[in-house]
């Protein structure tokens, strides 16, 4: 990163650049061959902001020295000492009452992801999102054995199934009493309650125009409805 | 001949699983399409050539390369699907998921066959491991309706040659004291890594299975089919030397991208968007698996069928299709003939390297290409989330609006779509197709 610092500042032909009370001169004809050499150090402060600001939306803290050390590429920590005395002139970065580095809401504010948080006072936004699921998460409990289907008769329309929705369907578990399957009842595809009784298995509609089904010679359960899912404009 | 001996006496020092889906892309649409199954089915129309055949479709002698033309001779009820890629690797991706649940260390090989690594896993599931690969066996086939062939040995070697042993749906497991049995009824042209030419090379020293192998002097192996040779006689001894590899798959040795034109065209400017399209897709996936390339192949095919091609060595390992357009240009001018109709272009990236690490050369502009990769970043990142090729080269407004994919042949998920989902972008949950 140190290095890159240099090859970064692309400003003409000829560029000085006053950091820290040292001058740094950088030919662009020699910058290739000088990067490879020993570099003047510049120190790009944007960029360090930057690296910084990313440490803390991944791990939600300030990082030590040593961690800043790596972030910014330096092989010693006190090489890192420099860039922070910076930064807490700026009011980026303050030391915490037990000698620990600490962001400021310059560095934190910057980062709320839902645009609503003012700059000011560090986001609580973040942490509390940790402990939430996606719609995904919540609706698919297996994702490996679930389906998709989109349904087109109206057996099961006092279920709250109707023509148009879409089921989400599990394979490979066994139906339990009252579960909503989908079946093939001799030869064909249906979508109704399973029940078991002294006689064998049936299936019932969720409608009045419709009647218990015993199957004749076979059944195959095509999966477990696990949930419905209808779209409205 | 005397009487073979064993050449292991412990049953399983390691567990390896070859697990290999059946008849795999029309398995998958006999899967989602119940009104399918049990009935000759093949996939690939639309490359009129059959990509795979359904196990009712081979009994009557249909196979996988012949010509749709030829399959309906056979068969005129043949149901013909066109390949749909997006569904067959979301069952693919489940299929390795099951397999994780019963060993961490699961190499993906292909779209449809893996290796796991079962060794030490009895103790877990306080099973056997035939009775282990048998729950995953029936757990693929519970949840995604599948069949899969498993091999079960020692090496990944034995354990691939198993896979093909029984199949559809079987399970050949191969233990230790009865390697020697089982390689007496492998011919050598059933072992994996073994090609024609070889095969055809060892028959005239006299061999004919893979007993024979196993029973040659190992240096003289090693002399006559050199290292890979080698590590074949001791993987087919039960001695594993080939690693299972966790990692994801990478393409080893060069990234294509070739798409034919609805019609053909002599058009220069039509032509050369469609070559730098296919650069840009060549890069899209080269980019996915990190990796830079160091050799540019261009093709043109002619409306005859015949093909002009050009391929140079690049300076230095390219990431972004940006970088190398003024070559491409370059080789296009030389192979462009105005007044010739053309049908297909075709672009290989090869000489591929990993780009998770790299080191500047002496004569390199660092600046330069560092700004070419965070270009390619940003650009990558819209696109990834706008859909493919939403920003795109200058020389893409040659093509007409909405060209995606050309052969109009897409398949039933792609043409019932859900409300909001588009062309590009679809759940990564597969529809079943039935009326309930």
């Amino acid at each position: 990163m140190s290095r890159r610092e240099a090859v970064d500042s692309t400003a003409g032909n000829v560029s000085t650049q006053k950091k820290e009370g040292r001058v740094a001169v950088l030919l662009e004809g020699v910058r290739t061959f000088s990067y490879l050499l020993c570099m003047p150090r510049t120190i790009d402060l944007s960029e360090k902001l930057s690296q910084l600001r990313s440490f803390n939306q991944q791990e939600g803290r300030a990082p030590s020295y040593s961690e800043m050390a790596q972030l910014f590429g330096y092989a010693s920590k006190a090489a890192v000492y420099g860039p922070v005395e910076k930064l807490i002139d700026l009011g980026y970065l303050r030391k915490s009452a037990n000698g620990r580095i600490a962001f400021t809401s310059k560095i934190t504010s910057q980062i709320s992801i839902l645009g609503t948080v003012q700059a000011g006072f560090p986001s609580p936004a973040e942490e509390e999102l940790l402990d939430t699921m996606s719609l995904d998460e919540f609706l698919v409990a297996r994702p490996e054995a679930s389906y998709l289907l989109t349904v087109s008769g109206d057996s099961m329309i006092d279920a709250g199934i109707h023509p148009g929705d879409l089921v989400l369907v599990e394979k490979g578990g066994s139906p339990k009493q009252q579960d909503i399957i989908i079946a093939q009842v001799d030869g064909e595809w249906t979508l109704k309650y399973f029940g078991k009784d002294k006689t064998g298995v049936y299936l019932d509609p969720a409608n009045p125009s419709y009647s218990r089904i015993r199957p004749k010679s076979s059944l195959t359960v095509g999966g477990i409805v696990r949930a419905v899912i209808r779209k409205y404009k | 001949m005397p009487t073979p001996s064993p050449l292991t006496l412990s049953n399983f020092p390691r567990a390896i699983a070859h697990v290999d889906g059946d008849a795999f892309f029309t398995s998958v649409e006999q899967a989602i399409h119940p009104a399918l199954r049990g009935k000759p089915v093949v996939t690939g129309k639309e490359r009129g050539i059959i990509a795979c055949a359904s196990y009712e479709a081979k009994a009557l002698g249909i196979k996988r390369g012949i010509s749709l033309w030829d399959a309906k001779k056979i068969c005129p009820g043949l149901a013909v699907l066109p390949s749909d890629y997006e569904t067959y690797s979301i069952f693919s991706k489940r299929m390795f998921e099951i397999m994780r649940r019963y060993t961490p260390e699961v190499e993906e090989y292909s779209i449809d066959e893996g290796f796991a690594d079962l060794t030490g896993m009895r103790q877990v599931f306080r099973k056997s491991y035939r009775d282990i690969v048998a729950d995953m066996q029936a757990t693929i086939q519970g949840e995604l309706d599948l069949t899969v062939s498993i091999g079960l040995s020692l090496t990944k070697s034995l354990a691939k040659i198993g896979s093909d042993f029984r199949k559809p749906n079987g399970i050949t497991p191969v233990a230790g004291k009865h390697i020697h049995i089982f390689l007496q009824r492998v011919p050598l042209a059933d072992v994996w890594g073994l090609g024609l030419n070889r095969v055809q090379l060892l028959q005239k020293y006299g061999l004919r299975t893979a007993w024979d192998y196993v029973n040659r002097d190992p240096e003289w192996i090693r002399k006559l089919l050199h290292k890979p040779g080698l590590e074949m006689w001791h993987e087919l001894r039960g001695t594993a030397v080939m690693p299972i590899s966790t990692d994801a798959w990478r393409p080893a040795a060069s990234v294509s991208k070739s798409k034919t034109f609805s019609t053909p065209s002599s058009d220069r400017d039509f032509v050369y968007a469609k070559l730098i399209r296919n650069l840009e897709s060549a890069f899209i996936k080269l980019r996915r698996h990190q990796m830079r390339a160091g050799e540019l192949s261009v093709s043109l095919r002619r409306k005859d069928y015949g093909e002009n091609g050009l391929s140079t060595r690049l300076d230095r390992g390219v990431t972004v299709p940006q970088e190398i357009v003024p070559v491409v240009r370059e080789l296009f001018g030389r192979l462009y003939v105005p007044g010739v109709d053309y049908r297909a272009t075709g672009v290989v990236l090869s000489r591929l390297k990993d780009d998770r690490h790299r080191q500047f050369d002496l004569f390199d502009n660092p600046a330069r290409i560092e700004h070419a990769r965070r270009t390619g970043n940003l650009i990558e990142k819209i696109n990834g989330r706008y859909g493919k090729h939403r920003i795109f080269l200058g020389t893409g407004l040659h093509l007409p609006k909405g060209d995606g994919n050309d052969r109009d042949q897409p398949c039933w998920r792609k043409v019932n779509l859900l409300d909001g989902e588009t062309r590009r972008k679809r759940i990564r949950i597969p529809m079943l197709d039935m009326e309930v």
